[in-house]
């Protein structure tokens, strides 16, 4: 483009000249009406080639390093110079039925042709976004407002025997007792064995009230604890007190995290910035 | 291929401890040969439910075949598989290869007319060169018309199964997955005809084309006869109302055939009119399917309905899914055929597991979508298998022969091309789930085993009998992400190991039958997968268990920790699954019901994925004495001294009164792994995996939910290689959460592949234990 402008400013400064009078007949409607058209014509098919005319097709290098790597793929060895020929006759065909089927809009609707071209946009958009600069102190500051997902909730080892069949209280309290004198964990059904464990897992697993008895349980005492599902007959076998992350013991885990952060909500927002282009209407509504 | 027969050694071993410890056992009594005659045996991984682009896959047969079986490239290779698309009908040449890497001389690069174009597997049978011309029923337009299956399989796909079975000295057979009248699909086959011994003592042809020495004409009569999609008339001939073909007819014996409402004189079989009722027309089709193969290939076929769940319950005006009655009418018509079900789908890794979501299913009107039954998959099974006490333990109680099986389903990867080894949505035969089936040397009736290779050094091929057999017999169990690849799993009662001493012989029985991949083998007073141990009221049994959870890495391409442990503070590779448990689950036999009664049908309950209540459950559809009878983990099983990959359990029943059974899962997970177990390490719905978009009920209604909303599992690995998703992937190293996982609130989240490596399981067909003067066990010889 910037050689047209330059062309065009060339142009110009001719046309600046001061020149003397033109004749008559120069001077005639029509002829400026023919000799207009010429220019714009020509103007047209210069910008028209330059920026790749619809209605060109190139054969070039590109084309025929590409059809020979997928012949020999397909067949083994290197096309000759027919085959070669033929490849390209291929090429070409397909070529005219991509670009009219670009013309006849077929591409719409296709839904992975969409996704092709959104992961692409996504990566323009990715190749546009730029880490901040930052310090220690920007990930300090990160690191305590996350500090959630850094901090180490208290553990708890614990295991279950567990029963066959009868499930009630009064079972699960006469099995405990007898476990407690010294019968084997896994007498009934088996004996399950959970380590590390945090609260809220607990709680997600076997209700609240599960694990706030299991939580204070004595370590090594079987007992027969309320389940969401029943009661189950549970021992307490140990438990890690909860720990605050230290944001030196985490060294690139933070940088790492802030990074991705950022970097995602630079896309996001980057996303949003382009979508501010479009007017948004939600079918239905006024 | 070499399968080698060790059991018989096994059986000897044992036995001569046995008969140390009869010496010493006080209340011996009468043994018998200690070694029974079962023959040798061993078990041989393979899949029978995967498409090529004949139906809907993206591959061709050849590709397919190197893929599934291949032990180099592939290395998950199989030792046998049976090429299964759709039934029905479809336009691409699947014989087609893709490139000259699966080229052979009977099957080269096939060329346009110009040359040099390379004709691969989507080229429609009209654009081979030469065309081909479908025959039969005209449908569709040139030069895309389509063929119908029954034409493909027997002049197309077969000689290539064929050609490629003899080539590779591999019991490779054709099958089929059939699109079902009245309901969704089946895996089946049948094999007569095929694979013939004949064909591994020819000499295969140097130059293009094949002309095959068996046939599939029995499988291609029943495609054209009973696949729903099969709307041809033609009766397997060139032309509709000509006589060159086949002339099939349809008929079974004392059946109503010409006198049926939905009889088709011109074509002479059965085409159920649409509208109302078209389910129930549907159903009795295939049932009248299943009479045919219990009347002309009873020993020669299969029908194991296929993601059963997946299409929802059974709809009587639809063609949906299958209830249990639906199950119950199958295996009363052909009880050696209709042995099962396909109850841990294929689709492992798609973006809804198994393809079972939320409000899939339009049954049309007021209804609207309905739920794949169960809602979705549980750790990667359907509702039916994965609840214990549900669909499998009511058959199961019934004293039924009734199976579960797996299988890939594949079709595609998704957002991946079919060489990299990520996918969002299938996994090759045998790269996540492998089906062991017990094959044996000797007990054969129906023409052989095995055949002799004419490759030198590879002595013995398998039949597809010896596969269908195996299949028949339930000695057959199910892994995926290879958590286990050994199994020997045995109940005996017998008065000479009713001490210790007996438990460690079992024990010793287990492992070696493990260790040399085949079952125990000792007389009638023992009883594995798929067998009934007799015994009298009040009996002590022995309950003995091996696997092995091997070391090494599966076929996982994720280095990283398992993000679902990673909840509970374990860190595990995904690619290095260790066994967490193994539940032995029992439940009553009380035998079969009856057809008619209130307790034979039951739809199970369509809110099961709000309300998993087995109280809601209809009597019929489960099996309320069903449950863990023993876990085992690291705490109580043994593991092996010599070798620490092998996890043995042994425990007793006393007192055994009633006819019961006993079956195994197990799973990496532990019980309570949020979004993935329960506390009694029963797997939750997939649901929280799934990325998929839920639809609503009713069209505008209020309860539907956008792609990703109800992922729950974050995936929190950075990696230094995690290649863009367009980038293509065929190594095994990937170190972080993959690009291709959906990203919520900023957070990768665990879906697709991810999930599926995550979440394995495996699952054992059971051991039957009879009581004498109790119900018999009437479904097992």
């Amino acid at each position: 483009m910037s050689t047209i402008v330059e062309e065009n400013t060339a142009a110009a400064a001719i046309l600046r000249r001061k020149r003397p009078a033109p004749p008559v007949w120069m001077r005639e409607p029509l002829l400026h009406f023919v000799v207009l058209g010429a220019v714009l014509f020509g103007v047209d098919h210069l910008l028209a080639t330059r920026a790749g005319d619809p209605r060109t097709i190139v054969v070039d290098a590109g084309v025929d390093a590409q059809a020979i790597k997928i012949f020999k793929a397909a067949r083994g060895h290197t096309p000759n110079a027919e085959e070669l020929y033929a490849l390209r006759k291929v090429w070409l065909d397909n070529e005219v039925l991509y670009r009219e089927g670009i013309a006849l809009g077929l591409d719409k609707g296709d839904t992975a042709i969409r996704e092709r071209v959104i992961f692409k946009a996504l990566m323009t958009v990715d190749a546009n976004t730029k880490l901040p600069a930052f310090d220690e102190s920007t990930l300090r500051k990160w690191f305590e407002s996350h500090r959630n997902r850094y901090d180490e909730p208290a553990r708890f080892d614990f295991e279950e025997a567990v029963l066959a069949g009868d499930r009630s209280e009064s079972t699960a309290r006469a099995f405990a007792v007898a476990l407690n004198a010294g019968t084997p964990g896994d007498t009934e059904a088996g004996l399950r064995v959970f380590t590390a464990r945090p609260h809220d897992n607990i709680v997600q697993s076997y209700g609240p009230e599960f694990a706030t008895a299991l939580e204070a349980a004595p370590e090594g005492e079987w007992q027969a604890l309320p389940s969401r599902e029943g009661p189950r007959v549970m021992r307490l076998k140990s438990m890690a007190p909860a720990r605050p992350a230290k944001f030196e013991d985490l060294g690139s885990v933070v940088l790492q995290d802030w990074t991705d952060s950022v970097m995602s909500e630079q896309r996001s927002e980057a996303v949003r910035a382009l979508a501010r282009k479009y007017k948004v209407k939600v079918s239905g509504e006024k | 291929m070499k399968h080698e027969f060790r059991n018989k050694q096994i059986a000897l071993a044992v036995a001569g401890a046995l008969s140390a410890a009869a010496m010493s056992a006080a209340t011996a009594g009468g043994f018998g040969n200690p070694i029974a005659d079962k023959g040798e045996g061993t078990y041989v991984t393979g899949d029978f439910h995967n498409h090529t682009t004949c139906s809907d896959g993206v591959i061709s047969m050849q590709k397919l075949v190197k893929k599934a079986t291949d032990k180099a490239d592939t290395p998950w290779g199989l030792d046998w598989f049976v090429q299964a698309g759709h039934g029905g009908n479809g336009n691409r040449n699947c014989t087609l290869i893709e490139d000259a890497t699966l080229a052979t001389p009977a099957y080269p690069v096939a060329l346009a007319t110009d040359g040099v174009t390379a004709l691969g597997p989507n080229t429609s049978w009209q654009n081979s060169n030469p065309s081909i011309t479908p025959k039969g029923l005209v449908l569709g337009t040139a030069p895309n018309q389509v063929m119908w299956r029954w034409q493909s399989i027997q002049e197309y796909q077969y000689p290539v199964v064929e050609y490629l079975a003899a080539l590779k000295n591999m019991p490779l057979f054709i099958g089929l997955e059939s699109v079902v009248a009245g309901h969704e699909h089946s895996s089946m086959s049948v094999i007569s005809g095929q694979i013939p011994a004949s064909i591994y003592k020819q000499n295969l042809p140097t130059t293009p084309g094949y002309s095959p020495l068996g046939n599939a004409t029995a499988l291609a009569k029943w495609s054209y006869c009973f696949d729903r999609g099969d709307t041809d008339t033609s009766r397997g001939n060139t032309v509709v109302g000509g006589a060159v073909g086949n002339n099939w007819d349809c008929s079974v014996t004392g059946s109503a055939n010409a006198a049926d409402p939905s009889w088709n004189p011109t074509a002479l079989k059965l085409m159920p009119a649409s509208g109302a009722g078209v389910g129930d027309r549907g159903h009795a089709k295939t049932v009248e399917a299943m009479k045919w193969m219990a009347q002309f290939q009873p020993n020669a076929s299969y029908y194991v309905p296929a993601h059963l769940e997946r299409a929802g319950p059974f709809n009587p005006n639809g063609n949906n899914g299958f209830n249990i009655e639906s199950l119950r009418d199958f295996n009363n018509a052909a009880p050696t055929v209709a042995f099962g079900m396909e109850t841990q789908p294929g689709h492992g890794a798609s973006d809804a597991r198994g393809e079972y979501t939320v409000h899939r299913n339009n049954f049309g009107g007021t209804i609207g979508n309905v739920d794949s039954v169960g809602g979705t998959t549980w750790g990667g099974t359907g509702v039916y298998g994965a609840q214990i006490g549900g669909v499998w333990d009511a058959l199961l109680g019934e004293g039924r022969n009734f199976w579960f099986f797996a299988s890939s389903d594949w079709h595609n990867r998704g957002m991946f091309g079919p060489d990299d080894r990520r996918s969002s949505q299938d996994f090759y035969p045998g790269e996540y789930q492998r089906t062991a089936v017990m094959v044996r040397k000797d007990d054969d009736k129906r023409g052989g085993h095995f055949f002799d290779a004419h490759e030198k050094g590879k002595s013995k091929v398998l039949t597809p009998n010896a596969i269908v057999d195996g299949l028949r017999t339930g000695n057959v169990w199910a892994a995926s992400g290879q958590l286990i690849d050994r199994l020997a799993f045995v109940v005996c009662a017998d008065t000479r190991i009713n001490d210790a001493i007996g438990n460690a012989l079992l024990e010793a029985a287990t492992l070696i039958a493990a260790r040399e991949n085949t079952d125990v083998d000792l007389d009638a007073k023992c009883a594995t997968l798929g067998e009934k141990l007799v015994v009298r009221p009040g009996s002590e049994v022995v309950v003995a268990i091996t696997v092995r959870d091997p070391s090494g890495t599966n076929y996982s391409p994720y280095t990283f920790s398992n993000p679902s442990l990673t909840q509970v503070g374990i860190t595990q590779a995904l690619n290095k699954p260790v066994l967490d448990h193994l539940d032995v689950i029992g439940g009553a036999v009380t035998g079969y019901k009856t057809p008619g009664a209130s307790d034979y049908s039951g739809e199970w309950p369509r809110t099961w994925i709000s309300n998993p209540d087995m109280a809601t459950v209809p009597e019929g559809a489960k099996n309320t004495s069903a449950h863990v009878v023993r876990t085992f983990s690291q705490g109580t099983w043994k593991t092996s001294f010599g070798d620490k990959q092998y996890k043995t359990m042994v425990f007793r029943l006393r007192n055994v009164s009633n006819s019961q059974y006993l079956r195994l899962r197990g799973t990496n997970l532990p019980a309570a792994v949020p979004f993935e177990t329960d506390a009694d390490g029963n797997p939750l719905a997939d649901l929280w995996t799934n990325a998929t978009a839920i639809n609503p009920t009713l069209t505008g209604g209020a309860d539907g939910k956008p792609a990703g909303a109800n992922l729950r599992i974050p995936c929190t690995t950075v990696g230094t290689n995690v290649p863009a998703t367009a980038v293509p992937y065929t190594g095994t190293a990937i170190d972080g959460c993959p690009a291709h996982l959906p990203v919520v609130n900023g957070q990768k989240m665990v879906a697709y592949d991810v999930a599926a490596w995550s979440d394995l399981w495996f699952y054992s067909n059971p051991v039957f234990i009879e009581v004498k003067g109790s119900t018999r066990v009437a479904g097992v010889e």
